[in-house]
């Protein structure tokens, strides 16, 4: 699970779209990925799950005024990454939050992979 | 519900590596933190800065003659857990913004939202050209 996908037409996306950075970490119920996304608002976010792959895709809400641009370390871009998820994820049970340019998904492991222990009778 | 299915992961191989190398982040890491765009127009200067998840107590900014000093600390947000993927960049940064003239002190506006800095500045009444008459 959680390995980097492709979306299928990424030639003609490539310059369109950033990808926004993330760290993700692992507990025995959860997924948890977080990415940051500056300029974007929650108007403007998706977050799609389909088959194997977890898409999100923002636009960038900065407005573009090429004229007045003094100097410039980025330009408003929109944002697109893709994840490969597996069967370990209840697809039902997705949250999603953002706050100050930080998206946190928590992606909820399934009942039946996790890790269960089995009560042994005493049969007498 | 998805099946999982070896023969997809090879049909992507080839798209694996055209992301390897194509693939990119928002801004260069190597460079300065954080990014910014600065915009002048009818005597007014903007400046947006790139802060995502850091919040207002640890953005500092001041006005040191004529240049405009963004400094601060984005403190990571590590849990106590194996980690898969680790590309954010935490720690202590400062960036100098040299202004093309002097501003009126008292009408900085700096607002944050969304992850974005965004610095209002106005331009000094003593930095504009004034007409000086002969008697």
């Amino acid at each position: 699970m959680m390995t980097e996908a492709n979306s299928k037409n990424i030639t003609e996306n490539r310059r369109v779209f950033q990808t926004p950075l993330a760290d993700i970490y692992e507990t025995d119920d959860i997924y948890s990925v977080k990415l940051e996304m500056p300029g974007v608002t929650k108007e403007n976010l998706n977050v799609i799950i389909d088959d194997d792959e977890l898409k999100i895709t923002a636009e960038s809400s900065i407005e573009e005024n090429e004229s007045d641009l003094k100097y410039a370390d980025f330009y408003p871009k929109n944002f697109s990454r893709t994840f490969r998820v597996g069967n370990d994820i209840d697809r039902n049970k997705i949250d999603a939050k953002l706050d100050n340019g930080i998206l946190t998904l928590t992606l909820q492991k399934s009942e039946e992979i996790k890790p269960k222990k089995i009560t042994v009778n005493q049969v007498n | 519900m998805y099946t999982y299915n070896i023969f997809n992961d090879m049909i992507k191989l080839r798209t694996i590596f055209d992301d390897f190398f194509d693939q990119k982040p928002g801004y260069e890491a190597s460079r300065e933190f954080p990014p910014v765009q600065i915009k002048e127009a009818d005597d007014r200067i903007t400046i947006k800065a790139l802060v995502p998840g850091i919040s207002t107590e640890n953005i500092d900014i001041q006005l040191v003659d004529d240049s405009l000093v963004i400094s601060g600390v984005k403190k990571d947000d590590y849990e106590n857990h194996p980690y898969i993927r680790k590309e954010r960049l935490f720690g202590e940064f400062k960036k100098t913004i040299r202004l093309p003239y002097r501003v009126k002190h008292d009408e900085i506006k700096a607002d944050l939202a969304n992850g974005v800095l965004t610095i209002n500045l106005s331009k000094s009444e003593d930095a504009k050209p004034k007409k000086i008459d002969i008697n």
